[in-house]
């Protein structure tokens, strides 16, 4: 028995979780700080919240190259980790920048906001560190659950409630599924780590035609596809986007997404490699029709939230391309492409958030008539980012593109690559449509509500910096995001 | 010839240093955007000049700079100058220094509207100097922003549209552009194992005549639309009629210049089998375009639709030269390009005049103008004349020489195509006519041509001029790299 | 003799069950406890299968999926008393402020 618990003792190596134990434990200690702040005083938790990711940011960027093992397998904290835990914190350092304004606007100035964050951010990064699927399991759980609380924040709003319910329940039942899948997957192996899995298939090849094994990845992959929102398991993405705090929408739409890529990747590429050839068939119709869903619903929004939320969704089938060419290219242009988003999409929503006024009601089409005259610096950044989202250069949205599309040329994906660029040309027009009402119309009020809150601009200006630093010199982070590709 | 200092990045930056300047000084609406975009369009100038008379006619680079930009694909910062493009990009300065001019009295966000005059210049020089797909790519998709706003903001009632439509054709012809760009480097990359975006390296890349013929029409979908080759030119007449007078005078002199610059220096190096292939069916749709348009143009009622349709006939001819794929008629085409540009750019500035004069730009309403502004109208006049083949004017050097060359391979063709100069000249003679004479319309402004027009129009007559009596100059810069570019794709 | 095909045959009955009720059922509450059936059926799934590969792993799991489904009732229940509050109504029908 003693020996038992040196050994466990010996295997858990805290490395290996020490960015997302910094996020924990500082998201604990900030959720006893809000209960004793008077309400309404919520920037010096904000600006802690801040500091954590900060050092967990840099305790992140130590420990690229030096892979660590930690909890008998359980979690693995590699430059795919590390890469995508960066996207997750710059995420959530972007969300809380431009929350805390936010929140007093919309009269809920609520201090434990930030702590979920952090720990939002903390099961992220297990989730991509993790290669058992227990592990996997809980991180996703944990995203989850603080997810659900932070979309539907706003108690009193009949439509954040909403939001956070549908959420809600579209989650649990998407667990459900990714859950049937692991007990399947297990029932198969006899275990759950991830590699032992791939080692049991290895020595086993008969396996990858078994029912009870393939209908356990199946399950699986349904679950991930809800995570992500592809098609057709978008059906929530809309609903939730619109009606959870805008903050929240920027950063659901950034970094959980990018995680849950993390986690299918790394569940694929080392656990279903038997299944490759069907499954490279399932990604392909799958990013098609995402981002085709995506695309051609977006035509019709007029609410601005919602038209943005159909585009991440068109944004995931782009991702989705380098899961269908299946290689190291691929996975580092899905790590790049997410990082990329995140600036991108992160930058429009805060955009959205200074528009707005108190409820969110204006920020239809109509609501952003002739507002590049009236707020012209708002202008020029929103045009930035919607011609980032458009894929054009010299933005970031071209580069990220670039990477995807010669990722599937190369690996003999004409057609997809096609497809993924009409996708591109149809998603100009609900894109433009924008800039239209923005630049064409001559303005009918005189924004006058629109107040440049100094957070949310620094969280804007550092996304312009982002989206034309990886649009302009992308070399060193393509480099980055190649070591780190899988 | 390299020399250390880069001259051609300075050309290049100076017009983006200068649009930042005009974006921060706008914020003030004042009048200093337009004196610092007044100021860089010459320095622009000066400088391009400067390159036109430092060189010896040769065929190789007379400048080139390279350096490495995204190592990880191979993409380079390769910029390079010969005769041809040293001849564009004198051509897309001296009228960007016109459009300033003609924009003088932009009174609704000055420091944006300038901005975007400048941003348009550089990506247009961008284009005339990139010597690496991506780099070029880039420039190509950067031409189109400004040029959306300046049509969509500054223009007229109908400019969503117009601007969307411009949008929109451009965008996609350039994403087949892009694709084939792509896949080439691929193909190459698997070939040799090293993958790089350069011109030079991609020409050597063994393509099936397939292949070839996918990528031909890939490339050639991004340029025939920016030409516009007939049937894709609808979105011309759209963004000349709504855009203001120095976007038209953009569009005719810059935008339109770099599609056929994309064929010969790109599409047809590149894919010198599949060119040779389809070279009749360029030289029928050019046929089809230069009667169509000229056609239309006569049913116009609108004059700047007039002019419009004008430009895309002789961009028609313009065409049809190249499809000759001789010394003569590329010559012919490259100088027809360059007058056309100067004649349709001062047809534009004298309808904008004449549209503020009268406030109207509709034959019905338009008339007498001989009478109450005769200077203006003498140089519509010269303009109309330069722009139907007037020996002696512009144009007619350009078109002699094709009609020569074009002769020489398929006198069928040119044949045809002499007739289209007639025709040309029935809806130019309307045009004059209905606006230069007949009934006498009330122009509200009875001004005749004020300083600053005097100063616009007076470059753009003597070059008319000029370039009719002797075009010399402009095709010994020419003859060299085009017999380089031919030879590479080899005689038909 | 009851062997481990059943109690997977079972799991799987409850797990379409719950799916079913999720998809068709009007009430938030019961909808809630459809999702509930449904991570129930997928313990049983692990704990048979533990039994039956000869691990503990399975079992591990299964305090980690009721220790997680404990989490999201406390959240789940707290975002229905919210919504109740506002709209006095659990019909998932009346979830129509967005469009479905």
């Amino acid at each position: 028995m003693e020996n038992l618990v040196q050994e466990a003792i010996q295997n858990v190596n805290l490395h290996a979780v020490m960015p997302s134990l910094i996020l924990s434990v500082a998201g604990m200690a900030l959720l006893l700080v809000a209960v004793f702040s008077p309400r309404g005083k919520t920037a010096h938790i904000a600006w802690l919240s801040i500091a954590s990711l900060i050092v967990a940011g840099i305790v992140t960027i130590m420990g690229w190259n030096d892979t660590q093992y930690g909890f008998a397998g359980s979690v693995q904290l590699d430059n795919f980790a590390a890469f995508f835990s960066m996207i997750c914190i710059i995420a959530a350092g972007l969300a809380i920048l431009m929350s805390d304004e936010y929140l007093k606007r919309e009269n809920f100035p609520v201090g434990e906001y930030y702590p979920l964050i952090l720990i939002t951010t903390a099961g992220a990064m297990w989730m991509v560190s993790g290669t058992d699927l227990i592990t996997i399991f809980l991180g996703l759980e944990v995203l989850s659950v603080s997810l659900y609380i932070l979309a539907g924040f706003f108690r009193d709003q009949v439509r954040c409630n909403e939001a956070g319910l549908k959420y809600f329940f579209l989650g649990a039942f998407s667990t459900g599924f990714l859950l049937y899948g692991m007990a399947l997957l297990y029932g198969v192996s006899g275990t759950t780590k991830v590699y032992d899995i791939a080692a049991y298939i290895q020595a086993n090849p008969d396996t990858t035609t078994n029912v009870m094994f393939v209908a356990g990845g199946l399950l699986m992959l349904t679950g991930f596809f809800f995570k992500i929102a592809a098609a057709p398991f978008h059906m929530w993405t809309p609903d939730v986007y619109q009606g959870a705090p805008t903050p929240i929408t920027a950063f659901m739409s950034a970094g959980p997404k990018a995680a849950a890529f993390a986690a299918l990747i790394r569940v694929t590429f080392i656990c279903l490699e038997g299944m490759q050839d069907h499954l490279t068939t399932v990604f392909w119709v799958l990013a098609v029709l995402t981002m085709t869903v995506g695309n051609l619903i977006a035509l019709n929004q007029k609410d601005l939230k919602r038209m943005l939320a159909y585009s991440s969704i068109a944004h995931a089938g782009y991702a989705m391309v380098g899961l269908v060419a299946w290689n190291e290219i691929g996975s580092a242009g899905i790590l790049f492409y997410m990082l990329v988003y995140t600036f991108m999409n992160m930058g429009a929503f805060a955009i959205l958030i200074l528009i707005g006024r108190s409820g969110e009601e204006n920020l239809t089409l109509d609501g952003v008539t002739g507002l590049g005259y009236k707020k012209p610096m708002l202008g020029i950044a929103f045009s930035i980012f919607l011609f980032a989202l458009m894929g054009l250069p010299p933005t970031a949205g071209f580069t990220g593109k670039f990477y995807i599309f010669a990722g599937a040329i190369n690996s003999g994906y004409i057609w997809l690559a096609v497809l993924g660029v009409l996708n591109s040309a149809v998603s100009l027009y609900y894109y433009l449509r924008i800039m239209i009402f923005m630049y064409f119309k001559e303005p009918q009020e005189d924004y006058a509500w629109v107040k440049i809150y100094p957070a949310t601009a620094v969280s804007i200006v550092i996304s312009v910096i982002g989206v034309l630093y990886l649009g302009i010199v992308p070399g060193s982070i393509m480099q980055l995001a190649r070591m780190a590709g899988f | 010839m390299a020399i250390d200092f880069p001259l051609l990045s300075l050309l290049l930056f100076m017009p983006l240093a200068g649009a930042l300047v005009c974006l921060v000084l706008g914020m003030g609406n004042s009048t200093a955007p337009r004196w610092v975009a007044l100021l860089t369009a010459a320095g622009v100038f000066v400088v391009s000049l400067l390159l036109c008379l430092l060189q010896t006619p040769t065929a190789g680079w007379l400048f080139y700079e390279d350096y490495r930009w995204i190592e990880q694909f191979g993409v380079r910062y390769t910029l390079g100058l010969d005769g041809l493009s040293s001849v564009l990009i004198l051509l897309t300065a001296f009228l960007q220094l016109l459009a300033v001019l003609v924009s003088w009295r932009q009174e609704r966000a000055p420091g944006v509207f300038f901005a975007l005059l400048l941003v348009l210049e550089m990506a247009a020089i961008g284009v005339l100097l990139a010597l690496d797909l991506i780099l070029f790519y880039l420039f190509w998709e950067l031409m189109l922003i400004p040029m959306f706003f300046l049509i969509g903001v500054w223009g007229y009632q109908r400019r969503f549209q117009a601007a969307v439509k411009f949008f929109l054709y451009t965008l996609i012809g350039s994403l087949c552009l892009l694709l084939a760009v792509i896949s080439l480097y691929l193909l190459h990359g698997d070939q040799t194992g090293t993958y790089t975006f350069a011109l030079e390296a991609l020409k050597q890349t063994e393509l099936s005549t397939t292949q070839e013929l996918i990528f031909f029409f890939c490339f050639m979908a991004a340029f025939v639309v920016k030409v516009p080759l007939f049937p894709f030119h609808s979105w011309l007449p759209d963004a000349h009629a709504e855009g203001p007078a120095a976007g038209s005078v953009d569009l005719a002199g810059l935008l339109l210049k770099t599609g056929v610059y994309g064929m010969i220096r790109f599409a047809f190096p590149l894919f010198p089998v599949a060119a040779q292939k389809t070279l009749p069916v360029l030289a029928g749709l050019a046929l089809v375009g230069l009667f169509y348009a000229a056609w239309v143009a006569y049913q116009q009622v609108d004059i700047k639709r007039i002019v419009a349709f004008s430009s895309i006939s002789h961009m028609g001819f313009v065409i049809l030269g190249l499809a000759a794929w001789n010394q003569t008629a590329w010559e012919g085409s490259l100088l027809l390009m360059v007058n056309h540009a100067i004649t349709t750019a001062g047809l534009f500035v004298v309808v904008a005049m004449i549209e503020q004069r009268t406030g109207s730009r509709s034959l019905d309403q338009l008339g007498g103008l001989w009478k109450s502004h005769p200077n203006m109208s003498a140089f519509f006049l010269l303009f109309c004349m330069a722009s139907l083949g007037l020996p002696g004017l512009a144009n007619f050097a350009g078109e002699i020489l094709i009609l020569i060359g074009v002769f020489t391979v398929k006198p069928l063709w040119a044949v045809i195509a002499v007739g289209g100069i007639l025709f040309s000249a029935t809806y130019t003679l309307r045009l004059v006519q209905g606006t230069l004479w007949g009934n006498n319309c009330e122009p509200h402004d009875k001004q005749d041509l004020h300083s600053r027009e005097w100063l616009v129009l007076i470059p753009l007559a003597v070059l008319v001029v000029a370039l009719g009596c002797y075009p010399q100059p402009v095709l010994d810069l020419l003859r060299e790299p085009l017999s380089a570019l031919l030879l590479v794709g080899g005689m038909p | 003799m009851i062997t481990v095909t059943h109690y997977l045959m079972l799991s799987a009955i409850l797990f379409a069950i719950g799916t079913l009720g999720v998809l068709t059922r009007k009430n938030a509450i019961v909808v809630f406890m459809c999702i509930e059936v449904m991570l129930n059926a997928v313990n049983l799934t692990f704990i048979a299968l533990s039994r039956h590969v000869g691990n503990l792993d399975g079992q591990i799991f299964v305090f980690f999926v009721m220790t997680v489904a404990a989490a999201e009732a406390a959240v789940g229940l707290a975002l229905l008393i919210a919504f109740y509050r506002n709209k006095e109504t659990l019909d998932v029908d009346d979830f129509n402020m967005l469009k479905w």
